[in-house]
C-alpha cells in the first residue's frame, strides 16, 4: 500500500515535470500566431506578465500538490484501522496548529493574488498608454463574414486606401485599429502584436498595436462568426517607414493596366461578368462594395482571407469552385468557360 | 430498532397556516424568481435607453400617465382584500375568506380593465423598436403573472364557496397573498419606469 | 426539544405500524404507478440516469469533434455539421447533463441526509423531471432532424439572430433553455423549503451536513441566476419569431446587452455545477478520513461567499469587447478573489486528510484527482482573470483547457467519487474497488492527455470553434495527443459502465453503513425503503451516526397511515408541526404535457403561449383540486 502511494506520488510528480518541460520547450520555439513570441511592445508586455504569472502559479500548484500527496504518507493507513478516537477528532493542540497553518495559507493566498492583481492592472495601464505617443496612425478594420475590409484613415479622403485581408504597417509607430462589423461579431487578433479586440456591429472598438521589427504576422478571427470562422485569417506585414510609404503610394494608384493582349482580354471578361457586382478595381468600371477590393490583389499573400496562398493555380481553383474550398462563402460561383479562365487569371494576378 | 430515547410529536398540529409552512417558502422562491426577472429587465431597459441620445425613439408617444396612476388605487386596495382573506384563513373564518378574496378579485379586475384600456392606446407595439419591445415585455409579463394569480384566487374562491375545503386549502388561501403582494408591489417600480421614465429624464 | 419517554414494547403494534408505513409510501404497480410516482428516491434516480445518458451523448459529440480536429484539413465533418456538433456538445453537457445530474443527486440524497422522508413538494419534484425530459427530447429531436443549434452553446446575436441564423435551429436551443431552467427552478425551490423546514429535530444550522449547505447555496444561486438566462434566451427567441428588437442593433437593441444578461447567468451557472461537487468531496473526505471535517465554520462561510461572489464576475467573459478600464479592473479583482474562497476549502480538506486515518477507497482516489485537476484549472482561471492575459488567450483552446479542468476536475471527478461512495446506499451492493481505482487512473491519465496540450495550442494561436486548421500552423501534435486522450477518457467511461453492471448483479452486499460514515443517509437501509426511516432520527451532533448507538434519539408520534413528515423551525430545528405530503399523482405529468405543448408550439406559432397557458391552468386546477374525504383529524 505504501509503495502504491509512493508510486502514485512519484508518477504524478514525474508527469508534472514532463508537462512543464513540454510547455517551456514547445511554447518558447518561435511560432507564427503565438502569444508567447511577441514582436511588439503590447504583446511584449503581455508576454512578460504571462511568464510572471506562469512561474508563480506553477510554484503554487507544486506546493499544493506536494502537501496533498504528503497526506498519503502520514501515519499508516490500513483499511479497517480504528478511527482517531471515539470523538473522531485529533488532539486539541493539533487542531489549533492546523488552524494557524490554514489561516496562514489563506492569508498568503490573498497576498499572492494581490500581487498578481497589481501586476495585471499596471500592465493594462501601460498597454493603454501606447496611444499617447504622438505619431500614431489609424486603420479601420470592418469584419465581414468571412473577410476583413481595411481602410487607412487619412484627413485627406483621396489618401484613404481601401484594401482587404492584408494590412501593412510601419515599424516603430503605434497603429490604432478601429474595429467595426458589417454583420455579426468578429474579433481582430494578431497574437504576435497584441491581444484581441471584438468587432461588434453598431459599435466602434479600438486597440493600439505596434511592431518593433519588420516581419510578417498572421492573425485570425477569434469570435465564432458562422460557417467559415475557421477560414478568416489576415496578414499584418510590418516594414520600415520608407518601405511602408512606398507601398502605400503604390497601393493608392489605380489598377495597373494589363501587361499584354491576354491580360487585356481577361480585363474585358472581368468587366463583362457578374464579378463587378461585388468587387471593385479602381480605375475600371468595377465598383462593387460587398466583397473585397481587388485593385492590387496580385500583390497580396493569400486568397480568401488567408485560406490559400496567392498563386495563379489556387486562384483558378477559387474562382471556379469557391464552395468547394470555403463551403458557405458568400462569393458567388460564376461560371467561367475554360478558354476564358486563363486570361482572367492572368489579369487578376497582374493587378500588382 | 427501538431505543429508550424518543421524542413524541403526536401533540403537534397536522398543519400550520403561517409562514412556518414549507409552502410559504415555496411561494417566496417564486416571488424571488419573478422579482429577479423584472429587476434584470428594468436594468436592461436603462442600459438600452442610456446608450442612445433620443428616448423614446422617434415616433413613439410618451405613455400617458393619468389612467395608470388612477389605476394604482384599485390595485393597492386589492392587496388589502388579499390580506383580509389570508388572516381569515388562519382563523378558519369562511365569511372573511370569501369577502377578502371577493374584494381582491373585484378590485383586481377593475385595475386590469384600466390597464387594457391604457395598453390599447399606445401607438407602438413590440415590433416597432427597442422601447416598444421593452414596454410590451413589461406589460405582457406582468399581466401574465397577474392573470395567473388572479385565476388561482378565483378558483380558491369557488373552492371555499363550495365548502369543500380543509387545512390544506386554507393554507393555499393564506400563502396566495404572498404572491399577490409581490404582484402589486413589483408593479410600482415598473409603472414608474414605463410611464414616468421618459418624462423624468427627457432626452427628446 | 421536549419530553423523551420510553416506548411500551408492543411488537404487534409495531409490526402494524410498519405495514401502514409501507402502504402509505408505496408507489402503485404498473405503468400508471410509474408515471404518477412522487417519491424522491425514484425521481432522483430518473434524473441521474437520464443525465448520465446525456453525458454519454455529449461524450460522443466530443469524440466526433476530436476526430475531426485530429488532423489538419480533415474532411470527416464539414463546417455545418461540425458547428452543430460543437454547439450541441456544449449545450448538452451544460444544460442536459451537469445541472440535472447535480439536481438529481440532491433530490436523492438531501431528504436522507436531513433525516426526513421526502422533499417538501413531491409533485413539483415529479413535474420538474418531466419538464427536463421534455426539453431534452425536444432538443435531440432537433439534433436528429438537421435542426441542431449551430451558433455556439451561448448563441451570441447577431449570429444567432434571425438574419444570420435562419430556420429553427437556434429556436430549438432557446426553448430548450426554458424547459431546463423551469426544471432547475422547481428543484431549487423544493430543496430550499426542505432544507429550511424539514430537517431532523436537533439539526440546527451549524449541524447541517456540508453537502446540504452546498445544495442550499446552489439552490439560491439557481433562483437568482436562472431568470437571467430565461431573459437572454427569450430575447433571442422573440427577436427571431415575433420581431422584437431586444438585441437587434438596427432598432435600438444591443448585442452586448445579450452578453451581459447571458453571462450574468453563465458565470453563476458554473458554480451551480461546481458547488454541489464541493459537498460531495466533504462527505467523501469525512467518511474516508474517519475524522470530523476540519474547519466546518470556514467551510460553510466559504461556500456561501463563493455563491455571492460568483454573481459579481460575469464581465470577465467580455474582456475583449473593449469595456472601460476601471470596470475591467474591478472584475479582475473579484475574479481573483473567488480563488480565496475555493482555496479555503482545499486547505481544510488537506488538513482533514493530513490528520485523518485514511481509507483509500476508489471514491477517495477521485477526490485526490479532483484536487490536482481542479487546482490547476483554478490557477489558469487566475490567469484568465487578468485582462491583459485574457485578451491573448480568450476564445482560444487555452480557455477550452481551463474550463474542462475546472468542470471535469471540479465537478465530474467528485461526481464519480460520489457514484462510488453512494452506490452501495442506492443499490445495496458495493462497487468493485479494484476496478474503481483502475477507472480513476484511466480517467485521470486520459483527461490530462486530452486537455493539457490545449493550453499550449491556445498560446500558439489556435482559436476556438474552428472546424479545421492548416498544416502550416504547428498545431498537429497537440491535437493528435488530445484526440488520443479523448478515446482514453471514453475507455474510462466504458470501464465505469462495466463496473456498474457487474456490481449491480454481483457486487458485495453493502449493509447500511459500509463506510462507517457519519450522516443520516447511512442509517437508512441499502437501498432505502420508500419511507427512508422507520422512525425519523433526531440529530444530537453534527456527525449523528458517530454518536454512540445507545445515545441516539428518534421521533415517534407521526401517523403512518398517511405520508406524514415533521416540519421543524429554521434555526434550531425544533419540531413545529406535522405535514401531510401527497401520494402518487398523475397531475404533474399532465401539467408537464400542457406546459410542453405551450413551449414547443410557441417556437412555431406564438399563439401557443395562450393555448399552453390555458391548458396549464386547467392542469393546475386538477393538481390542486381538493380530494374528499378531506382529512381534518389530527
Amino acid at each position: 500500500m505504501t509503495k502504491r502511494n509512493g508510486e502514485k506520488g512519484a508518477g504524478l510528480k514525474g508527469a508534472v515535470f514532463c508537462a512543464y518541460a513540454f510547455v517551456l520547450f514547445d511554447a518558447c520555439a518561435g511560432h507564427q500566431q503565438s502569444a508567447v513570441d511577441p514582436a511588439g511592445p503590447q504583446s511584449g508586455k503581455i508576454a512578460v506578465l504571462w511568464w510572471f504569472f506562469f512561474g508563480l502559479l506553477t510554484t503554487i500548484f507544486l506546493i499544493v500538490m506536494v502537501f496533498t500527496l504528503l497526506t498519503l504518507t502520514r501515519r499508516g493507513h490500513r483499511s479497517g484501522q480504528e478511527p482517531l478516537n471515539a470523538s473522531h477528532l485529533p488532539p486539541g493542540a493539533d487542531e489549533k496548529e492546523l488552524t494557524r497553518i490554514v489561516a496562514a495559507a489563506t492569508i498568503a493566498t490573498v497576498l499572492i493574488l494581490f500581487v498578481l492583481l497589481i501586476a495585471s492592472v499596471s500592465t493594462g495601464k501601460s498597454i493603454s498608454e501606447l496611444g499617447d505617443k504622438k505619431n500614431g496612425m489609424v486603420i479601420e478594420v470592418t469584419g465581414n463574414q468571412w473577410w476583413w475590409h481595411v481602410r487607412y484613415w487619412n484627413d485627406d479622403p483621396s489618401q484613404m486606401l481601401v484594401t482587404a485581408n492584408e494590412i501593412h504597417i510601419p515599424t516603430g509607430r503605434p497603429v490604432m485599429i478601429r474595429g467595426m462589423s458589417q454583420d455579426v461579431i468578429h474579433s481582430f487578433w494578431v497574437p504576435n502584436l497584441h491581444g484581441k479586440r471584438d468587432l461588434i456591429p453598431s459599435r466602434v472598438t479600438t486597440e493600439w498595436i505596434e511592431a518593433d521589427q519588420p516581419g510578417i504576422y498572421r492573425g485570425q478571427c477569434a469570435e465564432y462568426c458562422g460557417l467559415q470562422h475557421a477560414h478568416m485569417a489576415l496578414w499584418v506585414i510590418a516594414e520600415p517607414q520608407a518601405k511602408f510609404d512606398s507601398w502605400m503610394k503604390h497601393q493608392l494608384r489605380p489598377a495597373s493596366p494589363p501587361g499584354g493582349p491576354t491580360g487585356e482580354r481577361g480585363k474585358q471578361i472581368f468587366l463583362n461578368s457578374a464579378c463587378i457586382y461585388c468587387h471593385s478595381i479602381r480605375g475600371t468600371a468595377a465598383g462593387g462594395q460587398t466583397g473585397p477590393d481587388l485593385t492590387h490583389f496580385g500583390s497580396r499573400r493569400s486568397i480568401a482571407a488567408g485560406t490559400l496562398p496567392n498563386t495563379i493555380g489556387n486562384l483558378g481553383g477559387w474562382i471556379t469552385d469557391p464552395q468547394g474550398i470555403k463551403p458557405g462563402t458568400h462569393m458567388a460561383t460564376i461560371p467561367v468557360s475554360s478558354e476564358d479562365l486563363q486570361p482572367l487569371l492572368e489579369y487578376i494576378e497582374g493587378l500588382k | 430498532m427501538i431505543t429508550q430515547n424518543m421524542i413524541n410529536v403526536e401533540h403537534l398540529e397536522p398543519s400550520d397556516i403561517s409562514s412556518q409552512s414549507p409552502l410559504w417558502w415555496g411561494q417566496v422562491c417564486i416571488v424571488a424568481i419573478e422579482a429577479t426577472m423584472f429587476s434584470i429587465l428594468m436594468a436592461a431597459y436603462f442600459y438600452v435607453r442610456l446608450s442612445v441620445d433620443v428616448w423614446p425613439p422617434p415616433g413613439d408617444q410618451f405613455p400617458h400617465t393619468l389612467l395608470p396612476s388612477i389605476a394604482l388605487l384599485p390595485l393597492i386596495l386589492s392587496a388589502f382584500g388579499s390580506y383580509w382573506a389570508s388572516q381569515a384563513a388562519k382563523k378558519n373564518d369562511r365569511t372573511g375568506m370569501l369577502l377578502g378574496m371577493g374584494l381582491n378579485i373585484i378590485l383586481a379586475t377593475v385595475f386590469f380593465v384600466m390597464r387594457i384600456i391604457e395598453w390599447h392606446s399606445l401607438n407602438f407595439n413590440w415590433q416597432t423598436d427597442a422601447q416598444g419591445s421593452y414596454v410590451w415585455a413589461f406589460l405582457g409579463l406582468h399581466s401574465f403573472d397577474y392573470v395567473a394569480d388572479l385565476a388561482f384566487t378565483i378558483v380558491l374562491f369557488f373552492i371555499v364557496l363550495s365548502g369543500r375545503y380543509a387545512e390544506k386549502q386554507r393554507l393555499g388561501v393564506h400563502v396566495d397573498s404572498v404572491v399577490w403582494y409581490f404582484i402589486v408591489a413589483i408593479w410600482i417600480p415598473i409603472y414608474v419606469v414605463i410611464y414616468w421614465g421618459p418624462q423624468i429624464v427627457e432626452t427628446q | 426539544m421536549n419530553q423523551t419517554e420510553p416506548i411500551p414494547n408492543s411488537s404487534e403494534r409495531e409490526a402494524q405500524a410498519l405495514r401502514d408505513l409501507e402502504n402509505s409510501w408505496q408507489t402503485p404497480r404498473g405503468m400508471i404507478g410509474w408515471l404518477s410516482c412522487t417519491t424522491h428516491q425514484a425521481i432522483g434516480m430518473r434524473y441521474i440516469v437520464t443525465a448520465f445518458i446525456f453525458l454519454l451523448a455529449g461524450g460522443i459529440e466530443a469524440l466526433l469533434i476530436r476526430l475531426q480536429l485530429a488532423l489538419p484539413n480533415n474532411t470527416l465533418l464539414g463546417p455545418d455539421r461540425y458547428n452543430e456538433i460543437f454547439t450541441t456538445h456544449g449545450t448538452t453537457m451544460m444544460f442536459l447533463f451537469a445541472v440535472p445530474m447535480m439536481e438529481g443527486m440532491a433530490v436523492y440524497l438531501v431528504p436522507l441526509m436531513l433525516g426526513t422522508r421526502n422533499v417538501a413538494f413531491p409533485r413539483l419534484n415529479a413535474f420538474g423531471y418531466w419538464i427536463y425530459l421534455a426539453g431534452a427530447i425536444f432538443l435531440y429531436w432537433g439534433v436528429f432532424t438537421n435542426t441542431a443549434p449551430d451558433a455556439g452553446w451561448f448563441s451570441y446575436p447577431p449570429l444567432s439572430g434571425p438574419a444570420y441564423s435562419p430556420g429553427k435551429r437556434v429556436d430549438f436551443w432557446a426553448q430548450m433553455i426554458t424547459f431546463t431552467e423551469v426544471s432547475a427552478m422547481c428543484v431549487a425551490s423544493e430543496l430550499i423549503a426542505t432544507i429550511f423546514k424539514m430537517r431532523a429535530p436537533g439539526m440546527s444550522l451549524n449541524r447541517i451536513p456540508l453537502y446540504c449547505w452546498s445544495m442550499l447555496v446552489q439552490s439560491f444561486m439557481v433562483i437568482f441566476a436562472m431568470p437571467a438566462v430565461m431573459i437572454a434566451s427569450s430575447y433571442l427567441l422573440s427577436d427571431r419569431t415575433v420581431g422584437t428588437h431586444f438585441v437587434n442593433p438596427a432598432e435600438g437593441g444591443d448585442p452586448l446587452l445579450y452578453q451581459h444578461v447571458f453571462w450574468l447567468f453563465g458565470h453563476p451557472e458554473v458554480y451551480i455545477i461546481f458547488i454541489p461537487a464541493l459537498g460531495f468531496v466533504s462527505s467523501i473526505v469525512t467518511a474516508n478520513s474517519r475524522r470530523e471535517i476540519f474547519g466546518y465554520p470556514g467551510m460553510v462561510l466559504s461556500i456561501v461567499a463563493t455563491g455571492f461572489i460568483a454573481f459579481g464576475l460575469w464581465v470577465h467573459h467580455m474582456f475583449a469587447t473593449g469595456l472601460p478600464q476601471i470596470g475591467e479592473a474591478y472584475f479582475t479583482a473579484a475574479s481573483m478573489m473567488i480563488a480565496v474562497t475555493s482555496g479555503v476549502q482545499i486547505f481544510c480538506w488537506i488538513a482533514t486528510l493530513w490528520t485523518g486515518r485514511l481509507r483509500m477507497t476508489a471514491a477517495l482516489h477521485f477526490v485526490f484527482g479532483f484536487i490536482a485537476i481542479f487546482v490547476l484549472g483554478g490557477l489558469t482561471g487566475v490567469i484568465l482573470a487578468s485582462v491583459s492575459l485574457d485578451v491573448q488567450v480568450h476564445d482560444t483552446f487555452f480557455v477550452v483547457a481551463h474550463f474542462h479542468y475546472v468542470l471535469i476536475g471540479g465537478a465530474l471527478f467528485p461526481l464519480f467519487g460520489a457514484f462510488y461512495h453512494w452506490f452501495p446506499k442506492i443499490t445495496g451492493r458495493l462497487m468493485n474497488e479494484a476496478v474503481g481505482k483502475l477507472n480513476f487512473w484511466i480517467l485521470f491519465i486520459g483527461f490530462n492527455l486530452t486537455f493539457f496540450p490545449m493550453h499550449i495550442l491556445g498560446l500558439k494561436g489556435m482559436t476556438r470553434r474552428i472546424y479545421t486548421y492548416g498544416s502550416e500552423m504547428g498545431w498537429e501534435l497537440g491535437n493528435i495527443l488530445a484526440t488520443i486522450g479523448a478515446f482514453i477518457i471514453a475507455a474510462g467511461g466504458v470501464v465505469f459502465l462495466i463496473n456498474i453492471f457487474l456490481s449491480r448483479n454481483r457486487g458485495e452486499i453493502a449493509g447500511d453503513n459500509p463506510w462507517d460514515a457519519d450522516s443520516f443517509e447511512w442509517a437508512a437501509a441499502s437501498p432505502p425503503k420508500s419511507y427512508n426511516f422507520e422512525y425519523l432520527p433526531v440529530a444530537t451532533s453534527r456527525y449523528p451516526l458517530w454518536v454512540a448507538a445507545s445515545e441516539r434519539t428518534f421521533v415517534t408520534g407521526l401517523r403512518n397511515d398517511r405520508r406524514e413528515v415533521l416540519v421543524t423551525t429554521l434555526m434550531d430545528a425544533e419540531p413545529h408541526h406535522r405535514l401531510v405530503l401527497p401520494r402518487s399523482s398523475l397531475w404533474p405529468l399532465l401539467t408537464a404535457l400542457a406546459v410542453t405543448i405551450g413551449f414547443i408550439g410557441s417556437v412555431f406559432n406564438a399563439w401557443y403561449i395562450t393555448y399552453g397557458s390555458i391548458l396549464t391552468g386547467l392542469a393546475f386546477v386538477g393538481w390542486f383540486w381538493p380530494r374528499l374525504p378531506v382529512e381534518t383529524k389530527p
